[in-house]
């Protein structure tokens, strides 16, 4: 059918362009797209399954598209050629909630490189939080279950960073900071 | 039907370089050709033994150059030499930034407001202008070795008929004529046939390949160039001009 | 046409006592040298005696260029200089030093692969290169000048694209710790001096000729394509610092610092470094900027662009244009420079009333580059700047110097990281004047010596970060634990390896270090992450071979061992490899001289080796392993006393790297209680006859 055709490129297009430009596509707002082609008004009623069954079909037809999901079951869409797995998963962290985002990211950090992150990257692109935003966030870490191991550390200059003692101890994410923040700049 | 005719009169007579005989001037053989043709054959060169060549069709592409991208990283004169030549020779090469990499395009004597990396850092890259007719190099060349290439119509050298005289060095404004001294001839920038290797090379983008467009009113010479053109040419260039 | 491709073809060799200028013919004498510290070396062992001194007329400089140099090999600009060492403690020794720039590319079109400069001339001259011609000229109109006053006047006499290379007053002073500088801003350290006591005060290169590729075209732009797209920044770190889209990693200790919104700030117009996809190989450039690294953010705003060596792409030095500057000190708006050369201002002071990373510091370091880089000051790899913050907040200075000299400094201004200090300090050093400067320009080693400071002080302190023989350390256990430690023993100066360190913080997850270290040095015990050492194993002895061979290799291909190898790339569909054959590649294409990546490393070990006999030649004793290959104590201590092999510390332990060193001699073939080469260690390089020459002092196991 045509215009079922029209309706897969038409999604297919903006799930490229928008990851082209760094961006995450929710189901709303393809949805939403859709409406103002005024490419659904053929369609009735059951808007959102036929939208669903779209979907599958443009991921199943297209290898490069991926579904990932946030926590409170949202589903996103992206294509690798323009954006990673991991760069997908901050865009979901960060629209969904900046405490989430913090945490996941120092604890992926803490444990794969190891590494712990500079507060200050929080504040710039892509993660792009306010400082109060940031602030707030520093109030439920070390507290309540969920966020007990997110902590501080910091260097001899006074930068602070976050690590997720999951993954490191204290002394280990004090040495690293260090290293990052002024070992290596003395060792260029 | 009486144009038609002559058009394919003087089709058939241009043709046939034995007749010098022909009863009309450059200018309006031009006219009635639309103008269109890649290069003139003078048609009443008396005692010459070929026509000479100009070069009147434009290119159709160009490279130009942004110089605050610059970085002074010379890849592009080794692109163009190695790719194209087999050797490392930025003396050679058909784009030219050594010779203004340290102190810019007007050298030491520029005073305190001087470009390259001993001034303000500005690197500019000198870049062919595929120039339009009249072509300075090509014109003074006595053998018409340089001649236009489709597809990217660039004025080249043509190895078959360069005999290293240099003349062509001396007639460019901007001293973009180069010399292969392993092969005693001239060379020059060829546009790569459409993907100039320079354009490929350059790390932080500072070059681009776009449509050709007139740049020989808008970069200051270099030199006053030597311009001397041949009577046969000399010939060419008062009957196509003539009123 | 010459058999091979990428050598020019001729070394030349000038007699600055006689005055005579003659050629040698590079492959015919030095083939199975490459090049760079090859054709050193070989010199060296060959010409100059043991005994001699870095000043006498005897010693000789070799400015050392590779088969690569001046080619479109990405990475080549570097030129290798090898001498006797006049930092070099308690007795000189053979080392060499590199600058970038333009030089090296410039020799090899004018048609050389070497300079050697021999004998001491009988007045200030400079020796002028072109193309075929080379003049000895007098230079006693320059002598006296800085580093930059020179060069312009040498380009004026020999034109705008002339490459020079000059030392200023330290060198003229003979002053050890003095460098000679091409291109503005690439300095050889330590070489300064030696110039200095040869009266030659620069070296001036135009050359209009080529180098040939001997390979196929097609196949040689190939593999420079492949070269370039296993490229990452600076010092090959292939991941971002701040997550980009189109990466799967990222690390904030890494120097790949473009990303959207950082720009070129004093660029006219400005440019966004932006997001450098991988495989965009147009904006490689864009990547790196070490003013950002070291300076942090206040630096964008004041960049203008990176810049670098010939042929490329990753610009590694960063030119600033800080207006204030002209206005504050007097000196020009515009400077550039990388890493230690770049914070060579900033690094002599304890505190700035901004901070480390504020206005103040950045224009400490123009003011510091400003200064050295036409004084010709060395500052050592940072250990002058260590050195002197230790002496002076300790009271050596106070003690050691006379009270009218140490008034005269004003103290004030250096306690509160005031810049225009370095106006009072830097000059004095490059002129000997008075006690402080005289005994801080001399190196660690003998400075230590003349103030009665026992090495033992600087051998137990963690934080000056000094090795041995007067020279610090340069990646070592910091880095890459017993590895590091291991190459750091092997030198006479600072250990100038990087093949080690641009691995380890290339800035992948650890578990992709270790999967890729599994291919290259055989198992994935070869790395431990940072900070989480394990003890010694074969893996880490043979990538520390691996390391110093590669150096050594780089250093005579005329490929920059800041960058290279390049056995990690951004390349996810890569698996993040690079490729570890690059420079046999590269190598066999340009020369038509085919050596796989086994061969030309034995070569680079045949080097090596012979640097090693040099060392054993001058030292006068077999005996490496206790009397040159020392680890000083702090490697075996932690400011918190942890333990060695615990998580948070680099603290390395004795057991283990005695354990370190004898694998480590195992892999070299040599004898383990000396580690000296064996007879059949020497034998199997090639090196048959210097085997032959030591075993006749007694100097082979």
């Amino acid at each position: 059918m045509e215009h079922q055709e029209a309706i897969g490129i038409s999604i297919l297009n903006m799930i490229h362009n928008r990851s082209a430009s760094g961006c995450l596509v929710r189901a709303q707002e393809i949805l939403t797209e859709l409406k103002g082609q005024g490419l659904l008004e053929s369609v009735g009623i059951e808007l959102e399954t036929h939208l669903k069954t779209m979907l599958k079909q443009v991921l199943e037809k297209n290898q490069d598209i991926q579904e990932i999901f946030g926590r409170k079951e949202v589903s996103y869409y992206y294509s690798v050629r323009s954006m990673t797995e991991a760069y997908a998963g901050i865009l979901v962290w960060k629209s969904e909630d900046p405490l989430w985002l913090i945490a996941e990211v120092v604890r992926e950090s803490s444990k794969v490189y190891p590494s712990p992150v500079p507060v200050v990257s929080f504040r710039e692109p892509p993660f792009d939080l306010t400082l109060e935003t940031i602030l707030e966030c520093f109030k439920a870490f070390g507290e309540g279950r969920e966020y007990q191991d997110i902590c501080q550390t910091i260097t001899s200059t006074g930068t602070i960073f976050l690590y997720s003692s999951l993954h490191l101890d204290s002394d280990y994410a004090a040495m690293l900071a260090e290293w990052i923040d002024v070992g290596q700049a003395d060792n260029p | 039907m009486g144009s038609d005719n002559r058009r394919h009169e003087v089709l058939a007579q241009t043709l046939d370089l034995t007749d010098a005989s022909l009863s009309f001037s450059r200018r309006e053989f031009l006219l009635i050709t639309g103008g269109m043709i890649v290069a003139v054959s003078a048609l009443e060169a008396k005692g010459a033994k070929e026509a000479p060549l100009i070069i009147m069709d434009q290119a159709g592409g160009l490279v130009i150059s942004d110089s605050t991208k610059c970085v002074g990283c010379r890849r592009c004169e080794l692109a163009c030499t190695e790719y194209n030549d087999g050797k490392a020779s930025p003396t050679m090469a058909r784009i030219k930034i050594s010779r203004n990499l340290n102190f810019g395009p007007k050298g030491l004597y520029a005073g305190q407001h001087s470009e390259g990396n001993w001034g303000n850092g500005l690197v500019i890259q000198d870049l062919c202008k595929q120039c339009p007719h009249p072509v300075p190099c090509a014109n003074a060349c006595p053998n018409d070795a340089i001649v236009v290439r489709p597809p990217t119509n660039a004025r080249v050298v043509d190895l078959n008929k360069c005999i290293g005289c240099k003349m062509c060095q001396r007639a460019c404004p901007w001293e973009m004529m180069s010399f292969d001294s392993d092969t005693n001839k001239a060379t020059k920038c060829f546009l790569c046939d459409g993907s100039p290797k320079c354009v490929e090379a350059c790390p932080s983008g500072a070059l681009a390949y776009v449509a050709w467009r007139d740049l020989t009113d808008s970069v200051p010479p270099r030199v006053v160039p030597t311009a001397i053109v041949s009577p046969e040419k000399a010939q060419t260039c008062n009957e196509c001009h003539k009123k | 046409m010459g058999k091979y491709g990428g050598w020019a073809g001729k070394v030349l060799r000038v007699d600055l006592s006689t005055g005579k200028i003659s050629t040698e013919g590079t492959t015919e004498k030095y083939k199975d040298f490459l090049g760079g510290t090859g054709i050193g070396y070989k010199v060296i062992w060959d010409e100059v005696p043991a005994g001699t001194k870095p000043f006498d007329p005897a010693n000789k400089i070799v400015y050392g260029v590779g088969p690569l140099a001046g080619t479109g090999a990405p990475c080549n600009g570097r030129t290798a200089i090898t001498t006797l060492w006049p930092t070099c403690w308690p007795s000189p020794l053979v080392a060499s030093g590199h600058m970038g720039g333009q030089f090296a590319a410039e020799l090899k079109y004018a048609g050389y692969d070497a300079i050697i400069i021999e004998g001491r001339a009988d007045h200030p001259v400079w020796l002028s290169v072109s193309d075929g011609k080379v003049e000895i000229k007098d230079a006693r109109r320059l002598w006296g000048q800085g580093i930059r006053m020179t060069t312009v006047e040498i380009n004026q006499l020999m034109g705008p694209e002339a490459s020079v290379a000059a030392i200023g007053q330290a060198g003229e002073n003979l002053v050890p710790m003095s460098v000679v500088i091409n291109s503005y801003s690439h300095s050889a350290g330590g070489v300064g001096g030696v110039m200095g006591s040869k009266n030659l005060k620069a070296i001036g290169v135009r050359g209009t000729g080529s180098v040939r590729i001997a390979g196929n075209k097609e196949e040689w732009e190939k593999v420079v394509k492949l070269h370039l797209s296993i490229l990452g920044a600076n010092n090959q770190n292939v991941v971002p610092n701040v997550p980009q889209s189109w990466a799967e990693h990222y690390n904030p200790g890494s120097r790949w610092v473009a990303s959207a919104g950082r720009r070129w700030g004093a660029a006219d117009p400005s440019i966004d470094t932006g997001s450098c996809e991988p495989h965009n190989l147009n904006r490689i450039a864009y990547r790196t900027n070490n003013a950002a690294f070291f300076l942090g953010d206040k630096a964008w705003q004041y960049t203008v662009r990176g810049n670098g060596c010939t042929a490329c792409p990753i610009r590694c030095h960063t030119m600033l244009k800080v207006p204030a500057v002209s206005v504050k000190y007097g000196i020009p708006a515009v400077g550039q420079n990388t890493c230690v050369g770049l914070l060579f201002g900033r690094s002599f002071f304890k505190t700035f009333p901004d901070g480390p990373k504020g206005q103040t510091a950045i224009e400490a370091c123009m003011v510091g580059m400003h200064l050295a880089d036409d004084l010709g000051v060395w500052d050592n790899y940072g250990q002058l700047q260590r050195d002197f913050q230790e002496l002076y907040y300790n009271g050596v200075f106070n003690s050691k110097v006379r009270e009218k000299e140490f008034k005269g400094y004003s103290w004030d201004k250096y306690e509160q990281g005031d810049p225009t200090f370095l106006f009072e300090l830097l000059p004095k050093i490059a002129n000997r004047e008075g006690e402080l400067a005289t005994a801080l320009g001399l190196g660690t080693g003998y400075l230590l010596e003349r103030w009665g400071i026992p090495e033992q002080q600087w051998l137990e302190n963690h934080e000056l970060l000094y090795w041995k023989q007067g020279h610090p350390k340069h990646h070592s256990n910091e880095d890459a634990g017993q590895c590091g430690v291991i190459i750091n023993t092997q030198y006479n100066r600072d250990a100038q390896c990087h093949s080690h360190s641009n691995f380890t913080r290339n800035g992948l997850p650890i578990e992709v270090q270790k999967r890729l270290a599994a291919e290259l040095w055989g198992s994935s015990d070869a790395v431990d992450a940072v900070g989480a050492f394990k003890p010694m194993n074969v893996y880490k002895a043979r990538m520390a071979k691996w390391s110093i061979l590669r150096k050594e290799l780089h250093d005579c291909l005329s490929l920059c061992n800041w960058m290279g190898p390049w056995v990690a790339s951004p390349l996810k569909e890569r698996g993040y490899r690079g490729d570890d054959s690059i420079e046999s590649l590269l190598y066999s294409l340009a020369t038509g001289d085919q050596m796989s990546r086994q061969e030309l490393d034995k070569i680079a070990e045949r080097i090596f080796v012979l640097q090693r006999a040099l060392t054993i030649r001058d030292m006068g004793t077999k005996d490496m392993r206790t009397k040159h290959d020392t680890i000083p104590d702090w490697v075996f201590t932690d400011p918190k006393d942890k333990d060695a092999f615990s998580k948070g510390t680099i603290r390395m332990d004795k057991e283990d790297i005695k354990l370190a060193m004898d694998t480590y001699y195992e892999e070299m073939a040599w004898d383990k209680e000396t580690g000296s080469p064996t007879a059949a260690a020497y034998r199997e390089l090639g090196l048959g006859n210097v085997a032959h020459e030591l075993a006749k002092k007694g100097l082979v196991p």
